[in-house]
């Protein structure tokens, strides 16, 4: 575990590592890990989104790009990325306005479930047509 | 309050003092309006339009529905909102400075605001 001794940085850092941790340690990485890369994304997406100002020549070509099958895989992990934030999030809020607190592994465990399910679902409509 | 301090401090062990801020609410808040903005966000561009993107002419259509922009902005408005309060989150856990906080939530505002900024001028770029 972290301790006071540790330097700063490396002891913020910490939890990154999530090896032999505990389930809610898990939730807490998996939410900043893909609450970091939601960040990154959003601005790649505002970037991108850009090109639509330049006309629709710009914009037509990246829409051809972006039906490339390689480019559909980023879709599916965006969407993972989604899922799992969002859906732990609502553990999250729950759990701070005391609801399911004595449950939240259940609960983290029930919603993450449920993440897979809509993103196995949501590849087969991504790569089924 | 008691267990929701126990609680705060379950999800962030390296939080030095068990006191429930007002950032915290902020990104819960947030966070909820997010699962609606998004979802709709995301539906009506990736999953009803045709082959999962509009094109260019239906882009503008879209955002020329007023109920659809004022949506869209408010996403915007919101996203930037609970990112930027997610990064401070982060940085804070660093264990900064009183003063080092008070920089890092002004720069934060200040990307905050650009970002809806660029957001707002991007929107009515593609609507004019």
């Amino acid at each position: 575990m972290a301790t006071l001794e540790q330097p700063k940085v490396r002891r913020a850092g910490r939890w990154f590592d999530v090896r032999h941790r505990k389930i809610g340690m898990w939730a807490y990485a998996l939410n900043r890990i893909t609450g970091i890369g939601l960040v990154v994304y959003l601005y790649l997406h505002l970037v991108v989104l850009s090109t639509l100002s330049r006309g629709p020549g710009s914009w037509d070509a990246f829409i051809s790009l972006a039906r490339q099958p390689y480019f559909l895989i980023l879709d599916v992990i965006l969407l993972a990325g989604i899922l799992i934030h969002g859906l732990n999030g609502i553990r999250i809020a729950l759990t701070s306005f005391d609801v399911g607190v004595k449950r939240q592994k259940a609960l983290f465990s029930g919603l993450m479930l449920v993440a897979l399910v809509a993103l196995s679902a949501a590849a087969l409509k991504i790569f089924g047509g | 309050m008691e267990n929701r301090l126990t609680n705060e401090m379950m999800e962030n062990p390296f939080a030095q003092e068990p006191k429930a801020s007002s950032s915290w609410y902020w990104q819960i808040f947030t966070g909820i309006a997010l699962i609606f903005l998004l979802g709709l966000h995301f539906i009506a561009n990736h999953f009803i339009a045709q082959g999962g993107i509009r094109d260019y002419a239906d882009v503008v259509s879209y955002l020329r529905n007023p109920i659809i922009l004022v949506w869209e902005v408010l996403f915007l408005i919101v996203v930037a909102t609970h990112a930027m309060l997610g990064i401070r989150a982060i940085v804070m856990d660093f264990g900064i400075s009183a003063q080092a906080e008070k920089r890092l939530s002004q720069a934060l505002t200040v990307v905050g605001v650009l970002t809806v900024a660029y957001g707002l001028w991007l929107t009515w770029a593609i609507i004019h």
